[in-house]
């Protein structure tokens, strides 16, 4: 099977976010950047149908700037075969990286599963999957936290509102984008990681994919860090007292009743 | 030349060329083992080891009783042996006896045989009834070591046999004979005649010989196999108490395997090892995984591998790689190698110096970085080390938050570290641990006190990666080191003290293999010094019985005893009490050798039972001085109740308080 999956490379979650300099974006200087934790759960969901089915291959691909070439390496030290990296700008919104992803999924030979995490955690847009899906004409099916694999046939439990779960069955090709639960990602063994770092990584340009800066139809223009978090007020006095002055605080003061 | 000549080359050769072949068999062995074997430099320090510990008994006779016995048995050994020797020359050739030596010698090495041969006999049956009556825990039940026992016992009555026909038939040394002369008059109501008695004699001298030869044939494939293995393990054996880790070059491209995944993985030196147990139990009763009921037991492991050495024996001579099982077996388990603490009591315990936590970091380092196999949970504390340089889910940027406010400098802020007199390490547990972050600030204060130039690396420090290694993931240690080696070494630092043991003995004893050589202080060792430079001084008085509980890599690692108690001592009143185990035979307080991060699912808690030994001294105080201990120490006390009543510090703030 030709299996891909594709990855974001994001801050670690410790990462205390500062802004740049005309506060449209982050300031990436200090940060450590991680594969996206849900992404993690694609690559080893990948790994594994790949290890039951002999002779398949797994691509892992993502869009970036440079740095993001490292995110690619530590998916070939899980085990992924190829490596794909789109040369998108640090501004590209979700549009652009969709339109980006699935023009060079495009040129692949043969696709049966395409794989994303649920959402990247650093925006959390939830949206590439679906707009890949939508670009490549093929099913998508989201927050994914079990398949049941019968030949093309996928039968996926979904996690939906309320502690709920859905079954959707699906046929390959198809996006699956992989959620918390699905299996527990492996850690990379010494062998890989060594085999990783000599593997060659294919660099596809956006000129050579036919997108331009135009592709991008959101713009940052001024980001704000959520005010720092106030102490906790404790009000005093018999059951009715607080709730007085509970429903005075939120009146008058947090302007929410 | 006699028929006991024929005789004894015909039964003497064939018993030397099955035992000769079963030694080669274990020679063999221990060259088909792949694994690089320690240097073994400073010759005259090792000849002077195995002259105590191999003929003086030091190690042995730590345990008195059957040290005693021991020491009786192996001297008796040596002493028999010269006596066997004659016996042999004189059966090959009857008039090869010794008595060339001249009367008075010749008297008294016939004396000697006989007192010896009544010690081995009195320890043989020391050893027995402890074995058999007493049946201590560690020891087991074996009957490799009964068969032993019954061949000594069974050696020494024949020798008194023998040398009772011979004073009867020989009486001008019935007077040398001066134990078995008395047996000689116990026989003589026989009435054997004198042609009665030398047939008896070569009777029990044959049987004698017999035994011999065979006990020659049985050793190897016995734990009696110490005999010959444990002088030359005593001789190659670590001679320092500090000890590093071996290093892996991760640089060297041949090498496509890490650890110890099969035992011809292993260096000839832990064959040796293996060959040298003799299962005395010593190292067990002192494991602290194996007296919470966990499945370890370091004399079970040792046992394990020798026999996982035989089973393989076919597939190691004939290099069948593909045909050589995995250590992890039925026996050890991985339940088995991650139960460890790494606490070192069974090495320090091992009379013939057998290195225990080698062999669990090699097997470690297979499972990790081979296969990928560790408790779920160790992967983020792994994860967090790659990224954020420390076991806890915390950023590199708030490592030095819990100096706000202080009067803290990092060695950025000073410049360079020459002016410094020291380097405060602060560890990652006293930069992100809420509990040790309050050590951290104690010991600054006293710093402080004492007008201490000091600086901090900040946001520059990185976990030392002791817990990444001690898991078993060296190259993520590596990675870890080198950056910081790489910052201390920019900064020029050549005095480091820390307050945490695990800190202290990685950049001590294993940054030097990465060159970074430092003299560094537990902060025990610095408070000391102050104190006794009157830099600080203790006068408050603190009416409290303070029990000290020993750190693994303050203590057994590195020999720190002494000073954290004379630290204690010196603040007036306090009252110092010892738990039942302390100093080299201290318990774990369980957080070591990377357990700190993993889950204790199998048996008793260690930290419970470590508590509640502090909870028998009675003390309103139990003293620490590293941040695992501390927080294990305190759970416990909240496991048992007792953590309103019981204050659990680290010895700073104690001396903070009375300074
Ligand atoms: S180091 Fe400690 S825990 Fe590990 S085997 Fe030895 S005594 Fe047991
Ligand atoms: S390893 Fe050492 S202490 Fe343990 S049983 Fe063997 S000889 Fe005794």
């Amino acid at each position: 099977m030709n299996l891909y999956v594709c990855i974001k490379q994001v801050p670690d979650t410790e990462t205390k976010i500062k802004l740049n300099g005309d506060s449209s974006g982050i300031d990436a200087a200090g940060i450590k950047w991680i594969m996206s934790p849900y992404d993690e759960f694609a690559v080893e969901e990948a790994l594994r149908v790949k290890e039951k089915n002999a002779g398949s291959t797994v691509t892992v691909v993502t869009a970036g700037p440079d740095r993001v070439v490292d995110t690619l390496r530590t998916a070939l030290a899980m085990g992924a075969d190829n490596a794909i990296h789109i040369e998108l700008p640090e501004s590209a919104d979700s549009t652009m990286a969709a339109k980006a992803i699935a023009a060079t999924l495009k040129k692949e030979a043969q696709i049966d599963l395409i794989y994303f995490g649920k959402e990247a955690i650093d925006d959390g847009a939830s949206q590439v999957p679906q707009r890949v899906a939508a670009h490549l004409g093929l099913p998508s099916v989201t927050v994914v936290v079990g398949i049941e694999y019968s030949g093309t046939t996928l039968k996926c439990k979904r996690e939906i509102e309320g502690g709920s779960y859905e079954m959707v069955e699906v046929t390959a090709p198809a996006v699956i984008a992989t959620s918390k639960g699905l299996n527990e990602p492996r850690y990379a063994t010494l062998p890989n990681i060594m085999k990783a770092k000599k593997k060659e990584v294919k660099a596809v340009k956006l000129a050579d994919i036919g997108v331009s800066a135009a592709d991008q139809k959101i713009k940052t223009k001024n980001l704000q860090l959520p005010p720092p978090k106030q102490a906790g007020k404790k009000i005093e006095g018999d059951a009715a007292a607080q709730a007085k002055a509970l429903v005075a605080a939120l009146h008058n003061d947090a302007k929410v009743v | 030349m006699t028929w006991q000549t024929f005789a004894f080359l015909i039964v003497g050769g064939f018993a030397a060329l099955i035992s000769g072949k079963r030694f080669h068999t274990l020679y063999l062995l221990m060259k088909a083992k792949k694994g690089t074997a320690p240097k073994f430099g400073e010759v005259a320090r090792r000849i002077q080891t195995t002259l105590v510990n191999v003929l003086g008994q030091k190690a042995v006779l730590e345990s008195p009783v059957i040290g005693v016995a021991h020491t009786a048995i192996f001297w008796g050994f040596l002493i028999i042996s010269l006596g066997t020797v004659e016996q042999f020359c004189m059966t090959l050739w009857d008039t090869a006896s010794f008595e060339f030596i001249g009367h008075p010698l010749y008297s008294l090495f016939i004396q000697s045989q006989d007192l010896f041969t009544a010690l081995v006999l009195i320890g043989v049956i020391v050893a027995a009834v402890r074995r058999l009556i007493f049946r201590p825990k560690h020891l087991g039940q074996s009957m490799d070591a009964n068969i032993v026992l019954l061949f000594t016992g069974g050696l020494m009555i024949s020798i008194f046999m023998m040398n009772a026909f011979h004073s009867l038939t020989h009486p001008w040394f019935a007077d040398d004979y001066f134990i078995s002369k008395h047996i000689a008059d116990g026989i003589g109501h026989f009435g054997f005649d004198e042609g009665e008695s030398h047939g008896l004699f070569t009777l029990f001298k044959w049987i004698h010989m017999c035994l011999v030869l065979g006990f020659g044939m049985y050793i190897p494939g016995s734990k009696h196999l110490h005999l010959v293995a444990a002088g030359p393990n005593t001789y190659l054996r670590h001679l320092d108490r500090e000890k590093g880790m071996k290093m892996i070059n991760f640089e060297d491209e041949t090498l496509t395997q890490y650890g110890v995944g099969k035992i011809n993985d292993m260096s000839w030196k832990d064959a040796l090892d293996l060959y040298s147990c003799t299962e005395c139990g010593r190292c067990q009763s002192l494991c602290p995984a194996w007296n919470t009921d966990k499945p370890l037991s370091p004399k079970n492991l040792i046992i394990d591998l020798k026999k996982n050495l035989h089973a393989n024996k076919e597939a190691m001579l004939a290099k069948k790689e593909e045909e050589i099982t995995p250590v992890i077996d039925t026996h050890v388990t991985e339940d088995v190698i991650w139960a460890c603490t790494s606490c070192r009591a069974c090495e320090i315990a091992c009379p013939v110096f057998i290195e225990h936590t080698d062999k669990i970091y090699d097997i470690r380092r297979n499972l990790v970085m081979m296969e990928s196999k560790f408790p779920t949970e160790v992967q983020a504390v792994f994860k967090n080390m790659e990224t954020n340089g420390t076991p806890w889910a915390f950023s590199p940027g708030e490592r030095a938050n819990w100096a706000q406010g202080l009067d803290v400098k990092t060695v950025a802020e000073a410049g360079s570290a020459q002016d410094l007199d020291v380097l405060l390490w602060v560890g990652c547990a006293g930069a992100y641990d809420e509990r040790n972050k309050s050590v951290v600030k104690s010991f600054v204060s006293i710093l402080n006190k004492a007008g201490v130039k000091f600086a901090i690396l900040g946001t520059e420090e990185t976990c030392t990666g002791d817990a990444a290694r001690r898991i078993g993931n060296e190259y993520l240690y590596q990675t870890l080191a080198k950056a910081n080696i790489e910052t201390l070494n920019r900064y020029n630092v050549k005095r480091i003290v820390t307050a945490c043991p695990h800190c202290f003995n990685t950049i001590k004893n294993e940054y030097k293999d990465m060159g970074g050589e430092y003299e560094v202080f537990h902060h025990s060792q610095y408070v000391g010094k102050l104190i006794s430079e009157g830099k600080i001084k203790p006068t408050k008085s603190i009416d409290e019985t303070v029990t000290f509980h020993d750190s693994c890599y303050l203590g057994r690692w590195n020999n720190v005893y002494a000073q954290p108690r004379a630290v204690l001592q010196s603040i007036p009143k306090v009252n110092l009490v010892e738990m039942k185990q302390h100093h080299d035979q201290g318990l774990c307080c369980g957080a070591g050798g990377g357990r700190m991060w993993m889950e204790e699912h199998i048996g008793k808690r260690i930290n419970v039972t470590r508590s509640e030994q502090a909870i028998e001294t009675k003390a309103t105080t139990v003293a620490t001085a590293c941040p695992f201990c501390i927080t294990m120490i305190s759970d416990g006390m909240k496991t048992k109740d007792m953590a309103d009543k019981i204050k659990v510090r680290d010895i700073v703030e104690i001396i903070d308080e009375a300074t």
